[in-house]
C-alpha cells in the first residue's frame, strides 16, 4: 500500500516530472522566457494534471481497456480547454504570453503520462495526491529553470521585483531556444551533484 | 460485441459530458472574454491607427487616448450580422478616420486587423493586429512595426495583397501565410468599408 505523502513528495524530488522523468519538455523550453510565465504555465498545467488524474482514477473501472487513451485524451483535452477559456476571461495578458502553448499542454506528456502508468492504477485518493505533487514539481523545475533564464538572459525578476533591472547587459543567449536547452542541461548537472553528495552525506 | 457496444457507450458518454460542460463554461466566460479583448487587443489597434493619425504619443498620453477610444466606441446597424462595432478618431477634435476590423485566415485561424480609413479620401491611415494564433517567433512577425508601418497612408488605389501575388504589401520573410492573412484581412476590411462609407458617415454626422 503506497502511502499519500510518498505519493505526493516523489514528484518534488525523485520523480521531478521536467528534471527527472525528462517530461514535457516542449512546453517547458518555450515558455521559460519568464518566471511569470514558467509559474502560470505551471499552475495551468497542475491544474488539469489534477484534475485529468481524479477522473480518469474515479471512471478507472468504466473505462474499456482499448479505448482507454482516447478517452483520457477527451478527458484531458476538456480541461485545457476550460484552463484556456478561464484565462481568456481573468488572466488575459498571461493567456496572451502564453498563448499556443495552452492548448499544447492536451499533448504534455506528463499529463498523459500521468493517467496511463498511475491514475488508471490507484484510487482517486492517491491520484490526487500524485497529481498534485507531480504538478507542483513541474512548477517548480519551470520557474527555477524561468528564473534562471530571465535573471541571466534578460536581467530582469519581474515576477517579484518587478521593472528592476539587476544585469545591464545581459547574456541574452539564455533567453534564445538554444539558450533553454543549455539552462536546462546545466540545471540537470547541478542536480546530480546535489543528489550525489546528498547520498555521500547519509 | 458486448465489449464493443460498451466502448462506444462509454466514450460516446465523456464525450458528450465534456461538451456540454465546456458549452455551458464557454456561456459563462465568452462575454468577459470579449470585453478583453476589445479592451486589450482592439483598442491598442486602435490607438496605432490614432498614433498613425496624430504622430507618436508618449505612455501617458496613449493611455488617455486609449480610455478615450473606449468610451467613445459606437456602432452601426447595417442589417447584417449584429451591429458593427466601429471607432471614430479624431484628429484636432474633428473625425478624421473611421477604425473597423475585419479578418483574414492565416496558420491558426482568423488574424483580426483592425484598419483605419480616411474619411474624406479613403486612404488607408493605419492598421493595428488585433488577434492572432500564428506560429510565435515567425507568423507573430507580422505584428512588427517594420512590417506594420508600411500600411500608414497607403493610397486607397493600392493593390491590397502581398508582392508575391502581384499586391503592393511586402511579406515578412519566411512568414508569408501570416502576411497574406493580413492583406486578406485589411482588403475585407477596406471593401466593407467602401460598401458602408455613405452610412457610416451618416451615422456620425461627418
Amino acid at each position: 500500500m503506497k502511502s499519500i505523502t510518498t505519493t505526493f513528495t516523489k514528484g518534488l524530488w525523485t520523480e521531478i516530472p521536467l528534471f527527472r522523468l525528462m517530461l514535457g519538455l516542449c512546453p517547458a523550453l518555450a515558455v521559460t522566457t519568464t518566471a511569470e510565465n514558467g509559474l502560470g504555465m505551471g499552475l495551468a498545467a497542475t491544474f488539469v494534471l489534477v484534475c485529468s488524474n481524479v477522473l480518469v482514477s474515479a471512471l478507472r473501472k468504466v473505462i474499456p481497456n482499448e479505448v482507454r487513451v482516447a478517452c483520457f485524451i477527451v478527458i484531458i483535452a476538456t480541461f485545457v480547454v476550460c484552463v484556456e477559456m478561464l484565462m481568456k476571461a481573468f488572466f488575459f495578458s498571461l493567456s496572451e504570453s502564453l498563448g499556443l502553448f495552452i492548448p499544447l499542454i492536451v499533448v504534455n506528456c506528463v499529463i498523459l503520462g500521468r493517467a496511463e502508468a498511475f491514475a488508471r492504477k490507484n484510487g482517486v485518493v492517491l491520484s490526487l495526491a500524485d497529481g498534485l505533487g507531480m504538478g507542483l514539481g513541474f512548477t517548480i523545475a519551470l520557474v527555477v529553470l524561468a528564473a534562471i533564464r530571465e535573471f541571466f538572459g534578460a536581467g530582469t525578476l519581474g515576477v517579484v521585483f518587478g521593472e528592476r533591472v539587476f544585469i545591464d547587459q545581459p547574456f541574452v543567449f539564455l533567453q534564445e531556444a538554444p539558450g533553454a536547452f543549455v539552462a536546462l542541461g546545466l540545471v540537470l548537472g547541478a542536480m546530480n551533484v546535489l543528489g550525489k553528495l546528498g547520498k555521500q552525506g547519509r | 460485441m458486448g465489449s464493443s457496444i460498451r466502448m462506444i457507450i462509454v466514450l460516446g458518454a465523456i464525450t458528450v459530458v465534456s461538451g456540454l460542460a465546456l458549452g455551458g463554461l464557454n456561456k459563462l466566460t465568452y462575454q468577459i472574454a470579449q470585453d478583453n479583448i476589445l479592451r486589450f487587443k482592439k483598442i491598442p489597434a486602435v490607438a496605432d491607427i490614432y498614433e498613425a493619425a496624430s504622430g507618436e504619443l508618449d505612455a501617458a498620453a496613449r493611455v488617455k487616448v486609449e480610455e478615450e477610444l473606449l468610451a467613445e466606441k459606437q456602432f452601426v446597424d447595417l442589417g447584417g450580422e449584429g451591429p458593427l462595432l466601429f471607432f471614430v478618431i479624431k484628429k484636432e477634435g474633428k473625425p478624421f478616420a473611421v477604425a473597423l476590423e475585419d479578418f483574414g485566415t492565416g496558420f491558426g485561424g482568423d488574424l483580426g486587423v483592425m484598419a483605419g480609413f480616411n474619411l474624406e479620401t479613403g486612404d488607408l491611415v493605419g492598421i493595428g493586429i488585433t488577434t492572432l494564433a500564428e506560429t510565435p517567433g515567425l507568423g507573430t512577425r507580422v505584428l512588427e512595426e517594420s512590417f506594420t508601418m508600411q500600411f500608414r497612408g497607403m493610397s486607397r488605389g493600392a493593390v491590397y495583397k502581398v508582392k508575391k501575388d502581384g499586391g503592393d504589401i511586402d511579406a515578412v520573410t519566411g512568414a508569408t501565410v501570416s502576411s497574406r492573412a493580413v492583406a486578406e484581412g485589411l482588403a475585407n476590411a477596406k471593401a466593407f468599408y467602401e460598401a458602408n462609407a455613405e452610412k457610416i458617415k451618416e451615422e456620425i454626422g461627418f
